[in-house]
């Protein structure tokens, strides 16, 4: 009890200075995200989820108690902490997880920039005053081959100018900014490399909505049509943006895990919280919890394993980390249907978690990089490559 | 034993009345109808009655008590998965074939990243001299395998992830459980840096053979061979043939230098040099350049840089060690497999062919995958039989300018004895001790089918 005072009034300090809390104590920082994630995000989800409420209150929150900097170089690059926390965000609200991930990569790109006026604007970034996602579907699939770049840049003097648009990015608003990659083309419209950047949605930009969407409508997604859009050199985050990806990659998709092992842990919970009362029909059901807990515990141990070595640029490593977000995403649809047939009619109210997991776990399968992209990706990384 | 201590010694049963669902348990008998406690089932009259409905024994079934009763049992109620086997090669097709032969009901999925075609992989380094196309070596395609012998095929899938524990196999289409795992995912080129995979043939699968072979249709070329080793000669000597200009390139002095003694050596050289094959000795590649008429060039630690039309690379095997690697199997330049049972560290794990080692050293030749797949099916059906027994093949090169026959294994340091030595051939061996542990026969191809 003593210790919950003592959180909450740490809250409300942080609440009204700007300066980041020092974040160095490991369990401190996942207990206080997960008291907060139960405590205000859970209550949150359905009007999150269903009226398209956009948590950036809660977010900011979580930003405060160190939800958002564990990743980071400067915050000693706890990547197992950062997996951790997002889990437990997840765990109760799948939406406010995939923004936090939205968020930790958009940090992630504006620290491994070493652009000086993106790392002065990290701390604000990191401790939840500032916020941004990453539009980074259309070229990390453009990159790999799968479809064409969304973004064409013409270079100018002291920078370049963007046309085009992305479909949708989630977690921004006008005053807030998202990664971006674009194509630069030469004078006579061939494609020469690609920049990426941090786009200001300022009053440049106007953000045009998106159709409804079947879940996550909570996550502030809109298509950001771009015409001439100047991106100068303090937006710059790498150019050329090739080797720069490469990079980052396996953190970008390691990250991601941390989202489904939410919607997992959180569908195993459902599960667990009926079986008192439900387990003697329960028992005939498929993917028990003591199975998915297996399987989760298997995820769980490998995501560890790899967070030790985000950065580790080996082919090996990057088709482990594509292995087990693939995993993943298959376990997040099995262990939330499964959830859903082991609550029954109360967990397909409206207003349960179990059907809003459904819909959570889709999304994990479906969002850049899918199951299927996933698939395609360690194929292509597999196969044996022979002369032209 | 007798019919008698049978009857005494086997458990008490029960049986069910269809008609009502009257249990008979033989411990309990029914007194009431004049059977005493202890009455088998066979021992009832004819004319008994069931003491409820009154039908007779012949609408009575053994009855055997559902497994599960309680809710808080862990349910396994899905069908045991079966076998899976990843690689459909010589050795994936063999396990199935001795799995089919011997159990014409048990699941079995095979996993490959090819097409599953069967094809005989030795003619790969000999069907381009006799004018071959890729499909006149295809056996038997893999579908029609797969019906033979009614297996599940998933060709172009690729085994990227394993985990032990749950029993599950992850693969490119999706993941995959299995009551047992049979590894027989061969061996892939190893290509030194100096070598890009994107200029740079290598001759260990159909459809690699069936790019040099398409890339080579074009006319006579000039074609480097880089590594004397097994395949490498006979490479170059198949190449030869098909006529084209070939450089055989090695970083040590002579070719086969592992297996062979300089004698035996120089002899194979001058076998190639008669069919035109170039032999470069103790030449080290520094790097390969493409040039603007697409053709690449070969540059040697000397300097030296030599200009060819196609590169074939034949530099050794290695094992992929993913798979082991993830699922933490015991593994030495090969996944490490028991050598009586060619069990993995792991118990539900089996391995055969050229992914495996067995004693720290990799066998990657056709003769001793049918004992091992036969050993595997045996083991995989918990049938009794005679333990996996590895001899060291014979080796036979298929070189014909200069047939070469090794028996045993010899050791790369050991002392060579010339037993004979004509014009036409020799025979050497090489002793450790009292006891010939290789015996080499290199000659003329009549002489070396005698030994
Ligand atoms: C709620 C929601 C939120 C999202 N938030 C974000 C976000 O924050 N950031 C972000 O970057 N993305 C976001 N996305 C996008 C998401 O990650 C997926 O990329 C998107 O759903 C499309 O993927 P897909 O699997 O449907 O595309 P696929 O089925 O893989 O392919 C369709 C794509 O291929 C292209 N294509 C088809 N044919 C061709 C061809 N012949 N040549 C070239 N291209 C071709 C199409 O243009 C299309 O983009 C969001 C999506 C949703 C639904
Ligand atoms: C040119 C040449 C000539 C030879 N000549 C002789 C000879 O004369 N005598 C002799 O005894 N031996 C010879 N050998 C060796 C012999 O051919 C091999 O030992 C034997 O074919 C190995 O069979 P295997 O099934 O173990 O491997 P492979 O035939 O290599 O089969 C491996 C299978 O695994 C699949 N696979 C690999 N990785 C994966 C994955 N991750 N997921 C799914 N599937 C995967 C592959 O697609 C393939 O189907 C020769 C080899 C070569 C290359």
């Amino acid at each position: 009890m003593k210790e919950r005072k003592a959180m909450n009034r740490a809250l409300v300090s942080t609440e009204v200075s700007t300066k980041p809390a020092p974040w160095a104590d490991d369990a401190k920082v996942l207990a206080d995200v997960a008291e907060i994630s139960r405590q205000q995000l859970a209550p949150a989800a359905y009007r999150i989820d269903h009226e398209g409420y956009y948590p950036l209150d809660i977010m900011a929150k979580l930003g405060q108690a160190g939800a958002y900097a564990a990743h980071q170089d400067r915050y000693g690059c706890r990547y197992p902490l950062a997996l951790a926390t997002m889990t437990e965000i997840s765990r109760h609200c799948g939406s406010t997880g995939f923004m936090s991930w939205a968020h930790d990569v958009c940090g992630l790109y504006m620290e491994q920039s070493g652009n000086p006026a993106l790392l002065a604007r990290l701390d604000d970034h990191v401790a939840g005053i500032t916020f941004g996602g990453t539009g980074l579907s259309n070229p990390m699939k453009a990159l790999t081959g799968i479809e064409k770049m969304a973004l064409k840049a013409k270079k100018v003097a002291g920078g370049y100018r963007v046309s085009g648009t992305l479909p949708w990015v989630s977690h921004i608003a006008t005053g807030q900014y998202c990664g971006a990659i674009a194509a630069v083309e030469k004078g006579d419209g061939s494609p020469s490399h690609e920049i990426m950047f941090l786009l200001d949605l300022d009053e440049r930009v106007t953000l045009r909505a998106c159709p409804e969407f079947s879940g996550m409508e909570g996550t502030s997604t809109w298509a950001i049509p771009l015409v001439d859009y100047f991106v100068s050199e303090d937006q710059m985050i790498a150019d050329p943006a090739g080797p720069f990806v490469q990079r980052i990659r396996g953190a970008f998709v390691l990250l991601q895990v941390g989202i489904a092992a939410g919607v997992i842990q959180g569908s195993i919970d459902s599960i667990r919280e009926v079986e008192p009362v439900l387990g003697h029909v329960n028992q005939y059901l498929h993917d028990r919890p003591d199975e998915l807990q297996a399987e989760y515990d298997d995820i769980l141990a490998r995501a560890m394993t790899l967070a030790e070595t985000p950065f580790d640029g080996s082919k090996d490593y990057l088709l482990d980390v594509l292995d087990l977000r693939t995993q993943g995403a298959e376990l997040s649809l099995k262990a939330s249907t499964s959830a859903l047939l082991h609550q029954g009619a109360r967990g397909y109210l409206m207003s349960s978690a179990p059907q809003r997991r459904i819909r959570e776990a889709q999304f994990v399968a479906i969002v850049t990089p899918a199951i299927k992209h996933l698939r395609w990706e360690m194929a292509k990384l597999m196969n044996e490559e022979l002369p032209a | 034993m007798s019919a008698q201590q049978l009857k005494q010694d086997s458990p008490w049963r029960q049986y069910i009345c269809l008609a009502c669902g009257l249990i008979y348990d033989e411990e309990l008998g029914d007194p009431d109808s004049g059977l005493p406690p202890g009455t088998r089932f066979e021992d009832i009259p004819d004319d008994w009655q069931c003491p409820l409905c009154g039908v007779t024994k012949v609408d009575f079934e053994l009855f055997e008590k559902p497994a599960i009763l309680a809710c808080d049992k862990g349910t396994v109620f899905n069908r045991q998965p079966g076998v899976v086997i990843v690689g459909a090669g010589l050795a994936g097709w063999s396990v199935a074939e001795q799995l089919r032969q011997q159990d014409a009901e048990i699941p079995i999925t095979l996993i490959s990243a090819c097409n599953g075609d069967i094809y005989h992989k030795p003619e790969l380094s000999i069907a381009l001299s006799r004018g071959f196309e890729q499909s006149e070596l295809v056996r038997e395609s893999g579908v029609d395998a797969a019906q033979r012998l009614g297996v599940r095929l998933l060709p172009n899938t690729l085994a990227v992830g394993l985990s032990p524990a749950l029993h599950q196999l992850r693969t490119t289409r999706g993941s995959f459980h299995y009551t047992k795992l049979v590894l027989a995912q061969g061996s892939k080129p190893a290509l030194p840096a100096e070598l890009p995979a994107a200029v740079c043939w290598r001759v260990n699968t159909l459809s690699a053979w069936s790019g040099l072979q398409r890339a080579l249709a074009k006319g006579s070329s000039r074609v480097a061979v880089v590594g004397a080793g097994m395949v490498g000669c006979e490479l170059a000597e198949d190449l030869a043939r098909a006529g084209h200009q070939v450089t055989l390139i090695d970083r040590d002095n002579t070719p086969l230098s592992a297996l062979l003694p300089e004698a035996a050596a120089t002899r194979l050289s001058s076998g190639l040099a008669k069919l035109g094959v170039k032999f470069l000795g103790g030449q080290a590649i520094r790097a390969v350049e493409p040039r603007a008429d697409g053709s690449r060039a070969i540059v040697l630690a000397s300097g030296l840089s030599i200009e060819f039309d196609q590169i074939v690379a034949a530099t050794g095997l290695v094992t992929d060690n993913r798979l082991a690697r993830q699922a933490k199997l015991d593994f030495n330049r090969g996944v490490v497999v028991d050598a009586d049972t060619l069990r993995t560290s792991e118990p539900a794990i089996y391995a055969l062919g050229d992914c495996i080692s067995l004693d720290g050293k990799p066998c990657r030749f056709i003769e001793p995958i049918k004992h091992q797949a036969r050993a595997i099916a045996d083991a995989v059906l918990e049938l009794d039989s005679e333990a996996y027994a590895h001899n060291a093949p014979v080796i036979r090169l298929k070189t014909r300018s200069v047939a070469i026959v090794l028996h045993g294994l010899p050791s790369p340091d050991g002392h060579w004895r010339m037993v004979q030595e004509d014009a036409d051939g020799l025979i050497m061996e090489q002793v450790s001790g009292e006891q010939v542990i290789s015996r080499l026969n290199l000659g003329s191809p009549n002489q070396s089918c005698a030994a």
